[in-house]
């Protein structure tokens, strides 16, 4: 296929990211919505990058910190987000142990990792598999929000269980961290363009 | 009017115009969603979002789960979930919640509302501009289908501690996840701005 001339970009045209309308490149506000308008991402890759780190830096409080107390007949547990993993193990709740530890050590550590991955190959211009990292991308970007789901059980958990001496369950510091890193990688995920991704393809075509 | 459409994940340009009523197309380069055409969209959003907008207001207004042991018994509701974090000190991430779990969804909804009922009786209005671009700015920020999967994590967690027991809320709520999602993906970004803009150049 002729490379030339079928992508938006090649034609001089912009897609609106709220509203795909394609308009010419020099224009900054989006003719059919407002929105402003650019041909990628803004400095995509190095807001990413800084996204990502931030990230990296609140989830080391995320995972020393406690998470959640339980206060039982006086005495007080703390438990992290591996120890309630853990914990759930000892009880024999495997299932959603499993699930706990989907949500929220793998699902947020591998999504840095596809992240970094991405925005690194996107900066060297790796012409890998470009579908392949698309396609990553696409899940990486989807799967983000999930990992909510811890700060949303020590929430419930809180509002729920409070029996005056008997049990209480109270929210840890950690849920801050952890809620800081599932917002800052879904705006890390959103402001990377994937378009870098087939760009990238573009240059090595012209240049044959 | 152009049918073209650039791939939001390549940038490819793809022809997306003689779509069937409930085809979908996908980018051929990298398989990204592109638009669905529904010759009915606007009704059918319209139904999902008062459906769901109707068992929000159930779910807030009943009791969500109540936990017992040892003759004691505690009871929440839904807005409890981000005020017991406000209490215990938290108010950050009791703001997060709430607004992730009942604020963004209920504005989501109002505006779908806003913009589907006139859209199904093709009258165009210049407000349902910004209205259809606060709908698709908030959106991404909705995680009802999240909280439900939230709610059942934690039954399981306390399962062995208490008896713990489903409020009218939990089932309203419940519902509610599923006609939220279903309002949320039903309205097609694209063929809702194609849409306005043929009603606007009339």
């Amino acid at each position: 296929m002729n490379s030339k001339g079928n992508t938006a970009a090649s034609r001089g045209l912009a897609a609106c990211h709220l509203c795909c309308k394609l308009a010419p490149q020099e224009l900054h506000h989006c003719p059919r919505c407002g929105a402003a308008m650019h041909l990628r991402q803004p400095d995509s890759i190095q807001r990413t990058l800084a996204l990502l780190v931030t990230a990296c830096l609140l989830y080391i409080p995320a995972n020393l910190y406690p998470i959640m107390y339980t206060d039982q007949l006086g005495t007080t547990e703390t438990s992290t987000i591996i120890g309630g993993v853990l914990l759930l193990i000892d009880l024999g709740s495997v299932p959603v142990a499993v699930v706990i530890f989907i949500f929220s050590v793998m699902v947020p550590s591998g999504k840095l990792m596809a992240m970094f991955y991405l925005v690194w190959t996107v900066e060297r211009h790796s012409p890998l598999n470009p579908r392949q990292r698309s396609v990553m991308y696409r899940v990486t970007e989807f799967i983000g929000k999930w990992s909510m789901i811890d700060v949303f059980v020590v929430a419930i958990l809180a509002a729920l269980v409070h029996l005056g001496g008997l049990l209480v369950i109270r929210p840890g510091i950690a849920a801050l961290s952890f809620a800081g890193v599932v917002i800052v990688t879904m705006i890390a995920a959103e402001s990377f363009d994937s378009r870098l991704i087939w760009d990238n393809m573009e240059d090595k075509n012209r240049e044959h | 009017m152009s049918e073209e459409m650039a791939c939001h994940g390549c940038d490819l340009l793809v022809d997306v115009s003689g779509l069937e009523n409930g085809q979908r197309a996908a980018c051929p380069r990298c398989g990204h969603f592109l638009t669905r055409y529904r010759a009915d969209v606007y009704s059918r959003t319209t139904a999902y979002a008062v459906a769901a907008l109707i068992l929000l207001v159930l779910a807030n207004s009943y009791s969500f789960l109540a936990f017992s042991a040892s003759g004691m018994e505690s009871v929440m509701t839904l807005r409890q979930t981000p005020a017991a974090l406000w209490q215990y000190g938290m108010p950050g991430v009791a703001l997060i919640v709430g607004a992730f779990i009942i604020a963004i969804p209920a504005l989501v909804l109002l505006l779908l509302i806003a913009l589907c009922i006139p859209l199904s009786l093709g009258i165009y209005r210049p407000w349902l501009v910004p209205v259809a671009r606060g709908i698709f700015l908030a959106q991404n920020w909705a995680m009802v289908e999240v909280f439900i999967i939230g709610v059942i994590v934690s039954l399981v967690k306390i399962a062995a501690m208490a008896t713990v027991s489903l409020g009218i809320s939990f089932w309203a709520y419940a519902g509610f996840t599923v006609c939220f999602t279903l309002a949320v993906s039903t309205l097609d970004r694209y063929q809702c701005w194609q849409t306005l803009e043929e009603l606007a150049a009339g």
